[in-house]
């Protein structure tokens, strides 16, 4: 399917997923400066964010668009460097097994601290 | 038969600054952003993940990035950031055709429409502007 997928329609996703990524990136960096930049990284602080179910929402958002634009920028990369069938395919589904780790591992993080499970 | 060239300079080729101008030096830049902010993704997944081991481990984290070197990463990483943000909205509106000159025939000397002045002023506002957001950030960073 990875394969299959024409390289038009995945350029707009990287695209859209960059122009997403932006706006909400911003309001994640601006959650730090809301308060001095060190007490904002203290425990309580952040587990209150966590556990605001709007902001740890856009986390697990911010989490799945840049791992597509992350890891599909960095298939990009490695498909102008080296071309063949082989290659190719062996790139494409390694980035997308790549993709689907993070984002398991990300949310793992956000589900279980916003469950309280800490 | 001689074997044929096929000009592949593997990655030598793809990151050698020299020829092409700044538009180049943006590929180049761009893609060593992209794979500096990739890497940076990761381990900040990691690094917020200590959150689970309770307040010990997330502030015996924390502290290996509050030092001058921990400063220093985070500052090219926003430099990083916005040089990424600002050079890839130049290209998406490129690659929509938006600044990219008018078709026209092609005559000597060959200067391809859409390396133009706009597009070269994109490039190095990105770069001035990385600059500038790395200085803030430093500043935020060691203003505390």
């Amino acid at each position: 399917m990875v394969n299959k997928m024409r390289e038009s329609i995945i350029m707009k996703i990287h695209y859209g997923t960059a122009l997403a990524a932006v706006a909400l990136v911003a309001v994640h960096i601006l959650m730090r400066l809301t308060q001095g930049f060190a007490e904002s990284l203290e425990y309580a602080n952040v587990i209150a964010n966590y556990q605001f179910l709007p902001y740890a929402g856009m986390l697990e958002i911010i989490l799945i668009l840049l791992s597509i634009h992350g890891f599909n920028g960095l298939r990009v990369i490695l498909l102008e460097l080296k071309q063949g069938p082989a290659y190719e395919k062996a790139v494409s589904y390694g980035c997308v097994a790549a993709m689907i780790g993070l984002i398991a591992y990300g949310s793992r993080t956000i589900f279980m601290v916003n469950m309280g499970m800490v | 038969m001689e074997p044929r060239d096929e000009n592949k300079e593997g990655i030598g080729g793809m990151i050698n600054p020299r020829r092409y101008g700044i538009e180049r030096v943006a590929y180049i830049l761009m893609r060593l952003s992209g794979l500096g902010l990739l890497a940076y993704f990761i381990g900040h997944i990691y690094e917020t993940s200590s959150i689970l081991k309770g307040e010990v481990g997330w502030a015996e984290f924390l502290e290996l990035t509050q030092t001058n070197e921990g400063h220093a990463v985070l500052a090219i990483v926003i430099g990083m950031c916005v040089f990424h943000t600002v050079n890839g909205i130049r290209v998406m509106l490129g690659h929509g055709g938006v600044g990219v000159g008018k078709p026209a025939r092609p005559d000597y000397p060959y200067i391809p429409a859409s390396q133009n002045s706009r597009h070269k002023m994109g490039i190095y506002s990105a770069i001035v502007l990385a600059a500038i957001a790395m200085l803030y950030g430093l500043a935020v960073m060691y203003g505390e």
